[in-house]
């Protein structure tokens, strides 16, 4: 592709003492584009985050963000970015139109301009109603849509959102996915992390899953599925029918039951016995999230 | 244009004065009953109280000699109290700081803009005093009184910078324990708000001359009193309350560079 990428890492690792949080990461976010970098926790994701955000030092390779060094990143550069954080840092003591207000001044956004843009940017995020109320009265949903249109404040070319639609409610999240895609058609560049992987399913062109500081696969979420999970999944009850424990299909123990991952649903069902107790599904990321790291709990 | 860079630049730090400006607006009638009507009350109280019992001190009558202890006292509370409770819990619990750090703001801008607020505030607070003091006839010096007004403005920067280097290295709350005990309170009972400080044993009056508070009502007190203030000591006063406002404002922003970025 011709066109720089929006952020590039190259051999990207992080080390603090003798723990190496990441260890030479490369990717690329391409303008555009919908970017999820997914992994469990202790993955070297909030890591990872932070260098791109200038939070962290980067200890080894390169990063750059709009063709530039992230050690290099000024105030213009940081214009061009809009964060949606995983806390809420709205403030509480203000109005939803004050939080904007106040925003926007911080990017040196003359008056005009942010009178103009805010009442576009709550219609947008369906907050109209409440522009005059304070935070502490919104619901945790509108919170989020408010913390999203604060970070389109300045119209950035790139918006970062950390885990943007956790703890919402599936109604609050569907209206959060749309108009993430709504901003994505408008040709912005979305880097994403979430725990949800039908967040990243559905919003994501390109997906990095990391564990332990390294890139474990990557690519569309299509063929992430068809590359690691084949496409269908069919989770069989123990005692495994005979024809199924000769290792002929791929399959993965989960303890009670197997996963089976098969391309052709049909070539695993005609093999089955009438009696065995099944459940066919399409495969998703998550199947390739769990199956790529792990099934055990990670907890820090 | 780059002789207008660096008011250009001022923006972003107004823009955070103003952030915290728009809040109190929102909240201002508790915060004048804390910072305006709380030494009122203490004025009246040593006013009338400790005044009926002291007739004059150094000279002065009670009302005269106590009234700029009372200006130094409400900028010491509220830039002290904006600054590290204040500050802080816009840094670890708001998260008011990290959602400023994620726009063109700086560390620095942040800081400063917080240590203009604190001292603006403090001198809300201040006027407030001055004036109920003013019409009860405290002042002996108008001329003297708006230059113990710009020296107030001074002090309150160091105690809101002091109050950001403890903000800066506090855990939680706890911390400011420490702080109120080890340094407001001394600064307020030991540096002559009350009483001169010569009558303290002398020891203790060596180390009230560590405390800016000392200082302040050195400058204060004579200025609205009306009294001769002598250039030289006077120049040591400011340069004293210039240091710790400088060297604690470089403590805070160098420990929170370091605590906020890694």
């Amino acid at each position: 592709m011709a066109a720089t990428p929006i952020i590039e890492a190259k051999g990207l690792a992080k080390s603090y003492g003798a723990v190496q949080a990441v260890r030479g990461i490369d990717f690329a976010v391409r303008p555009g584009q919908c970017f999820a970098l997914l992994g469990p926790n202790g993955a070297g994701k909030t890591t990872t985050m932070r260098m791109i955000m200038g939070l962290t030092k980067i200890s080894a390779g390169s990063l750059t963000l709009f063709g530039k060094p992230v050690a290099q990143i000024g105030r213009a550069e940081r214009a061009r970015i809009g964060l949606v954080p995983q806390e809420d840092n709205l403030d509480p003591d203000l109005s939803v139109r004050q939080n904007l207000e106040v925003y926007g001044r911080y990017f040196k956004l003359p008056k005009s301009v942010i009178r103009e843009r805010i009442p576009a940017l709550v219609d947008f995020m369906q907050l109209t109603e409440k522009i005059d109320q304070g935070v502490m009265q919104l619901s945790g949903g509108m919170k989020r849509r408010l913390i999203l249109a604060r970070a389109m404040i300045a119209e950035p070319e790139l918006i970062i959102l950390d885990e943007p639609t956790t703890g919402l409610d599936p109604q609050a999240r569907v209206l959060i996915w749309k108009q993430l895609l709504e901003l994505k058609r408008a040709g912005r560049t979305l880097l994403l992390t979430t725990h949800y992987m039908d967040e990243a399913q559905r919003l994501s062109d390109w997906i990095v899953i990391i564990d332990q500081g390294r890139i474990l696969a990557e690519g569309t979420p299509g063929e992430l599925i068809a590359q690691h999970v084949k496409g269908h999944v069919f989770e069989v009850a123990k005692p495994l029918p005979g024809v199924l424990a000769n290792g002929r299909f791929e399959h993965e123990d989960i303890g009670d039951s197997v996963l089976f991952y098969v391309e052709q649903p049909g070539e695993l069902r005609r093999e089955l016995p009438a009696e065995t107790s099944y459940l066919h599904r399409p495969a998703n990321l998550e199947d390739v999230f769990l199956r790529l790291t792990g099934r055990k709990l990670r907890e820090n | 244009m780059a002789s207008l860079a660096p008011w250009r630049e001022a923006s972003y730090t107004l823009a955070i004065w103003r952030r915290h400006f728009l809040v109190w607006q929102r909240t201002i009638y508790s915060t004048l009953a804390l910072q305006v009507v709380n030494p009122i009350l203490f004025l009246f109280a040593y006013g009338l109280g400790l005044g009926a019992v002291i007739q004059t001190l150094d000279g002065l009558d009670y009302l005269t000699f106590v009234l700029p202890g009372m200006m130094a006292y409400s900028a010491l509370f509220t830039a002290s109290f904006e600054a590290s409770v204040g500050a802080y819990s816009r840094y670890a619990y708001q998260k008011t700081w990290d959602a400023m750090l994620a726009t063109p703001v700086s560390l620095l801008e942040v800081l400063l803009g917080e240590a203009l607020w604190a001292a603006f505030k403090a001198m809300l607070s201040v006027l407030g005093v001055l004036l109920v003091g003013a019409i009860w006839g405290g002042i002996a010096s108008v001329g003297g009184a708006v230059l113990a007004v710009l020296a107030l403005g001074l002090a309150s920067l160091s105690f809101a910078a002091v109050g950001l280097a403890c903000t800066a290295h506090a855990k939680s709350w706890e911390f400011f324990n420490y702080y109120f005990t080890f340094w407001v309170t001394p600064n307020f009972m030991f540096s002559g708000v009350f009483f001169p400080v010569d009558r303290l044993p002398d020891p203790i009056e060596w180390l009230s001359w560590l405390l800016p508070m000392t200082h302040l009502i050195q400058l204060v007190r004579p200025l609205t009193a009306g009294q001769p203030l002598a250039l030289g000591p006077a120049l040591l006063h400011v340069v004293f309350l210039a240091v710790i406002a400088v060297g604690a404002f470089l403590l805070a922003e160098r420990r929170l560079r370091a605590r906020m970025f890694d």
